[in-house]
C-alpha cells in the first residue's frame, strides 16, 4: 500500500502534463458551455481534505463517470452539486450564471437531482409516497391519480413493475429500493441526474434496465453524472470519464480515447498489476457441511461442501436466495431447517452466537444496517467481535484493545492514524473495510461468510480484499461467498454454486467453471 | 485507499476522552459555558456556600443520582428510558422496609433482588420480544402502583426497629448517601469502560443489526442492562427508606422523570450508543444546583420545572444539532 504513497511522488511531472493535456483537449472534445461547473472547490471535514480545489465540468447530453478510489471524494463533490453539503470554497456555475446551491431545494429548483450512495427512504412509507418524497412538484392539493400514473411510468421504465406503489418501502430488498430511489429521481423534472454508486446492490437484470433510462435521458439532451466502481460500466454506458484521487482532479478523457488499464492507473496513480489472486484448489478437508437446507420462502433443500482453504460462491440475481443460505449459516435466520456442520460439529441453527462459538464471522452486505457500527469509532467496530478473546474474566484492557484495533486496521486496509474517527465519516469504502477487518484475526482458522464482500470497493481495495480473502485461505480458514457479481464470482472462486429462485441449479469446480454455463443457471433454470 | 500513510502516528484515545467522547464540537463547547455560568452563579448567590444548602443539595443529587446511573444503562443500550423506574423504587422501599426485621443484611439482599428482578423482567420483554421499551415500561408503572396498593392498602410501612439506620451514617467526612452515590457512579462508569458487558451495552446501543450479526445476542445485554438499572435504583431505594425511616410508594414519585432529565443534559445520546455515566453525574449535579439556587433565591416549585423542563429541551436539541 505504500508504494503507491512513493509513486505519486515520485511522477509528479508525468501527471501534470496529462492534466494539462487534458485541459487543453477538453474545449475541443466537448461541443458547447457546460452545464454544470466548478471553480477551485475545496470542502474538507476536520482534518481530511476531501476536496482540494477541484475544477470540473460536466455538459448536457453526456453521461459522464466520476471514479476514483474509495475517498477520493466522488460522493462529497456530488453532494456539493446537489445542494447537500456546502463547499469551504470554490463557485459553481449552472448554465453560465455563477449560483449557490445552499440546499437541496436550491438544487431541485435548478433542475439538479441525485440518487445518493446511501439509501435514503422511509422504510414506514409507501413506494408511492417515497417517489414523491420532498419533490417540488407536487402541488399543494396534489392529484392522487396523476401522481400515481407517473411514478408507475417512472417504475416501468425501470423494469420495476412488480414493485406495487402502496407497498411500504420497509418490506423491499435493497435492490428494490435502490429502485425506488432511482424511480425518485426519474420523476424529478431536472437536467441534470447525478447517481452515486446506483447499482451496487442490483442484479444484472436491473442494471440493464436503468442503463436503458439513462440512455433516454441522454437522448433528451439531459446531462447524467455517474459514479462507479465497476469499470466495465464505464465503458459500456459512459462518454466521458473524470477521475478522481485523493480530493484532487486527476484528468478527463472520453471513454472512447482510454481503455481499462489505463483508467486504473489514472485512479490508483501506480500501475495495477492483477486483480484476482491465483486460485488455491487446494481441496482441503471438509470445513463446513450443509445438508438440506431450507428456509421458508428463500431457500429450498440446499447443500454445499466447503473445503478448508477453499472460496466457495454461490452466485445468483438478487433475490435468489444465496444471501438466504449465507445468513441462515451465520445463524442470522431463525426459522431455517436442515443441517450445517462445522468441522463435523452439528451446529445449532439461528443462533448468531453459536454460529461464532463455531468460529463462523460474517461479513453483511448491507454495511449501515447490520455491517458497521456507524456513530462508534473505528477502533470500537474493529474490536466488537473481539471482546470475548481480549477480556479476562469480562474485564478488558483498553492498551490490548488499541493494539489489537491497530493491528486489524493495518491488516484490513483502514487509515491507522483515523482509529478515533467515527465509522460513518470514513468513505463507503472504508467502511466496507471496516466491516470486513472486524471479523479476522481470530486465532484458529474459521469459516468466513460473506454477501456482497466488494459492494461498494474501490479497485484497488478490491484486489487487496481478494488478496486477504486468499491469505485467509492459506491460513486453513474456508470462505462462503454469496455474490451477485458475476465477474468477481468467476475470478474468486474455486468452486460455484449457482442458485435460481430458492432452488440450487448447478455446481461447478476448478476447470469446469464458465460464464456462460453460470449466466444460463442463474438466469433461466434448467427445465 | 486513504490508508496510504505508513505509521500510525496518533496515540490510543486515553480513557479521559473516551469518557465524553461524543465528539469536541459546538454542543460541548455550549455544555461547558453552562456549566461556567451555574458555577459563577452559584458562588454568587447568597446563603449558597453555607453547609446546610451544600449538604442538603449532595443528599438530592445521590438519591437522583444513583437512580440516573441506573437510567443511563437502560439509555445507552438503546431504549430511551423507563417511566417505571420511580415506581420500582418504591415498591423496593416497601420490601425493604417490611423485610428489615428480620436483619439489615438480609432486607438488603431482597430489596436489591426485588428491584433487580422487577427492571430484569422488562428488560427480558424488551430485549427477546423486540417491544417497545417505553410502552413496556408504562405497563409496568401501572403494574406496580397497583398491586403495591393492592397489598399494601395504600398505607406506608413504618417498621418498629431501627435496623436501617446504620444507612443514615456519615462514611468519613461524606454524608453516607454521597458515598454511596460516587460508589455506584464510579462502579458504574468502571463497568461501561472496563468489562465486556460494557462495550456490549455500545455495541447494540449504537446498532443492535450489526451487533447481532458479529454474534452477540442483544437481548441478553439489554436483560443485563435493565438489571444494572434495577440495582442501581435499590440503592437509592434502601438509601431514602433508611432516611424517611419507612417505605412508601410515595418515595419513588419523580424519580424517573429526574433521572432522565440528568441522563440528557448530561448529553448521553437518547438514541444511545453514546454517553458515559460521568455525563450522568454532570446532569445530575448541574440540574440540583439549578434547582438549589432557584430555592435559594426565592423562586417557587413551579419555576423549578419550567426551568429544568427548558434544560432538557436545549440539551436534546443540542443532541439534535450534534447529529447533522
Ligand atoms: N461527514 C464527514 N465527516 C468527516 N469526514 C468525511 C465526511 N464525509 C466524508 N469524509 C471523508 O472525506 C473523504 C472523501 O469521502 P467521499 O465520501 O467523498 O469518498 P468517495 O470518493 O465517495 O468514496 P467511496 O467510493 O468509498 O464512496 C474521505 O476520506 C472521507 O473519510
Ligand atoms: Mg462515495
Amino acid at each position: 500500500m505504500t508504494s503507491a504513497g512513493l509513486a505519486m511522488h515520485a511522477v509528479p511531472e508525468n501527471q501534470r502534463t496529462e492534466s494539462a493535456a487534458c485541459a487543453g483537449l477538453s474545449a475541443s472534445f466537448f461541443p458547447g458551455s457546460p452545464i454544470l461547473s466548478v471553480r477551485d472547490l475545496s470542502k474538507s471535514f476536520g482534518a481530511v481534505n476531501a476536496l482540494k480545489h477541484l475544477n470540473a465540468d460536466f455538459y448536457s447530453g453526456e453521461i459522464q463517470a466520476i471514479c476514483g478510489e474509495n475517498g477520493a471524494g466522488k460522493s462529497t463533490l456530488v453532494k456539493i452539486l446537489a445542494g447537500v453539503d456546502r463547499p469551504d470554497t470554490g463557485t459553481t456555475c449552472f448554465d453560465g450564471k455563477v449560483c449557490t446551491l445552499s440546499s437541496s431545494k436550491e438544487a431541485q429548483r435548478l433542475g439538479i437531482a441525485m440518487v445518493a450512495q446511501e439509501l435514503s427512504v422511509c422504510p414506514d412509507l409507501s413506494v408511492l409516497d417515497n417517489i414523491w418524497l420532498g419533490s417540488m412538484d407536487v402541488p399543494f392539493l396534489p392529484r392522487r391519480k396523476d401522481l400515481r400514473r407517473r411514478a408507475a411510468e417512472a417504475l416501468s421504465l425501470l423494469g420495476a413493475e412488480h414493485i406495487a406503489l402502496n407497498a411500504t418501502v420497509g418490506q423491499l430488498t435493497i435492490g428494490e429500493r435502490q429502485l425506488v430511489e432511482i424511480a425518485r429521481m426519474l420523476t424529478r423534472n431536472a437536467r441534470v441526474f447525478i447517481l452515486d454508486e446506483p447499482t451496487a446492490t442490483l442484479s444484472d437484470n436491473e442494471i440493464d434496465r436503468i442503463f436503458v433510462a439513462l440512455a433516454r435521458i441522454k437522448r433528451q439532451g439531459r446531462s447524467v453524472i455517474y459514479i462507479t466502481h465497476r469499470l466495465a460500466e464505464v465503458f459500456r454506458i459512459c462518454d466521458s470519464v473524470t477521475v478522481l484521487r485523493n480530493g484532487e482532479m486527476v484528468g478527463v478523457s472520453r471513454t472512447a480515447d482510454i481503455d481499462r488499464k489505463k483508467l486504473i492507473e489514472m485512479m490508483l496513480g501506480r500501475p495495477f498489476i492483477e486483480m484476482y489472486p491465483e486460485h488455491g484448489y487446494t481441496e482441503g478437508e471438509p470445513i463446513l457441511r450443509i445438508d438440506g437446507l431450507c428456509v421458508p420462502g428463500a431457500v429450498r433443500d440446499f447443500s454445499a461442501v466447503v473445503p478448508r482453504g477453499d472460496i466457495v460462491c454461490i452466485a445468483g440475481q438478487v433475490g435468489s436466495g444465496a444471501e438466504s443460505v449465507v445468513r441462515t449459516v451465520a445463524g442470522l435466520v431463525y426459522n431455517a431447517t436442515g443441517s450445517v456442520r462445522v468441522n463435523g460439529n452439528p451446529m445449532r441453527l439461528g443462533s448468531a452466537e453459536e454460529a461464532c462459538q463455531h468460529n463462523i464471522h460474517f461479513v453483511s452486505g448491507d454495511r449501515a444496517e447490520e455491517g458497521i457500527f456507524s456513530s462508534l469509532s473505528v477502533t470500537d467496530n474493529l474490536v466488537a467481535t473481539r471482546l470475548r478473546a481480549l477480556s479476562r474474566f469480562g474485564f478488558l484492557n483498553p492498551k490490548s484493545l488499541q493494539a489489537e484495533a491497530l493491528r486489524l486496521a493495518g491488516w484490513a486496509g483502514v487509515d491507522q492514524r483515523r482509529l478515533r474517527a467515527r465509522a460513518d465519516d470514513l468513505s463507503g469504502g472504508n467502511q466496507q473495510k471496516l466491516a470486513f477487518g472486524r471479523c479476522l484475526g481470530g486465532t484458529q482458522a474459521g469459516v468466513l461468510v460473506l454477501i456482497e464482500p466488494t459492494r461498494g470497493i474501490d479497485i484497488g481495495a478490491r484486489a487487496e480484499i481478494y488478496q486477504l480473502m486468499r491469505g485467509l485461505c492459506a491460513e486453513g480458514y474456508g470462505l462462503l461467498v454469496a455474490s451477485t457479481d458475476l465477474e468477481e464470482v468467476i475470478g474468486l472462486a474455486d468452486a460455484i454454486i449457482t442458485m435460481y429462485r430458492s432452488r440450487q441449479v448447478g455446481s461447478y469446480r476448478g476447470k469446469a467453471i464458465n460464464m456462460q454455463d453460470i449466466m444460463a443457471d442463474i438466469t433461466h433454470p434448467l427445465k | 485507499m486513504n490508508s496510504i500513510g505508513g505509521q500510525a502516528s496518533e496515540q490510543p484515545a486515553s480513557v479521559v476522552s473516551r469518557l465524553w467522547s461524543i465528539r469536541l464540537d459546538k454542543a460541548s463547547l455550549i455544555q461547558g459555558i453552562a456549566a461556567v455560568a451555574v458555577v459563577i452563579f452559584a458562588v454568587s448567590t447568597p446563603g449558597f456556600l453555607s453547609a446546610t444548602s451544600i449538604r442538603s443539595l449532595l443528599t438530592t443529587v445521590s438519591f437522583v443520582g444513583c437512580v440516573a446511573v441506573g437510567m443511563t444503562f437502560i439509555t445507552l443500550s438503546g431504549n430511551i428510558m423507563s417511566f417505571s423506574i420511580g415506581a420500582s423504587m418504591s415498591a423496593t422501599t416497601i420490601v425493604f422496609m417490611v423485610s428489615v426485621v428480620l436483619g439489615l443484611v438480609p432486607a438488603l439482599i431482597l430489596a436489591f433482588l426485588f428491584c433487580a428482578a422487577l427492571n430484569g423482567i422488562q428488560g427480558w420483554l424488551i430485549g427477546v420480544f423486540r417491544a417497545n421499551p417505553l410502552i413496556i415500561s408504562m405497563a409496568a408503572y401501572s403494574m406496580i402502583i397497583g398491586s403495591a396498593i393492592y397489598i399494601t392498602g395504600g398505607r406506608g410501612v413504618y417498621p418498629l426497629t431501627n435496623k436501617a439506620n446504620i444507612l443514615t451514617a456519615n462514611i468519613g467526612p461524606l454524608p453516607g448517601p454521597l458515598a454511596a452515590f460516587l460508589f455506584v457512579a464510579i462502579v458504574g462508569q468502571l463497568i461501561l469502560s472496563f468489562t465486556r458487558f460494557g462495550r456490549n451495552i455500545y455495541l447494540v446501543g449504537a446498532n443492535p443489526r450489526a451487533a447481532k450479526a458479529s454474534g452477540l445476542e442483544p437481548w441478553r445485554t439489554v436483560l443485563w442492562a435493565y438489571v444494572a438499572a434495577g440495582l442501581c435504583t435499590a440503592v437509592s431505594a434502601v438509601l431514602v427508606a433508611a432516611r424517611y425511616r419507612s417505605g412508601d410508594m410515595e418515595h419513588g414519585i419523580g424519580y424517573e422523570y429526574h433521572a432522565i432529565s440528568a441522563v440528557l443534559v448530561g448529553g448521553t445520546a437518547i438514541q444511545g450508543g453514546a454517553g458515559s455515566v460521568i455525563r450522568t453525574l454532570v446532569g445530575t449535579v448541574f440540574i440540583a444546583l439549578m434547582q438549589g439556587l432557584l430555592i435559594l433565591r426565592g423562586f417557587g416549585i413551579e419555576m423549578q420545572y419550567l426551568l429544568i423542563g427548558l434544560i432538557v429541551l436545549a440539551a436534546v436539541m443540542l443532541q439534535w444539532k450534534g447529529r447533522t
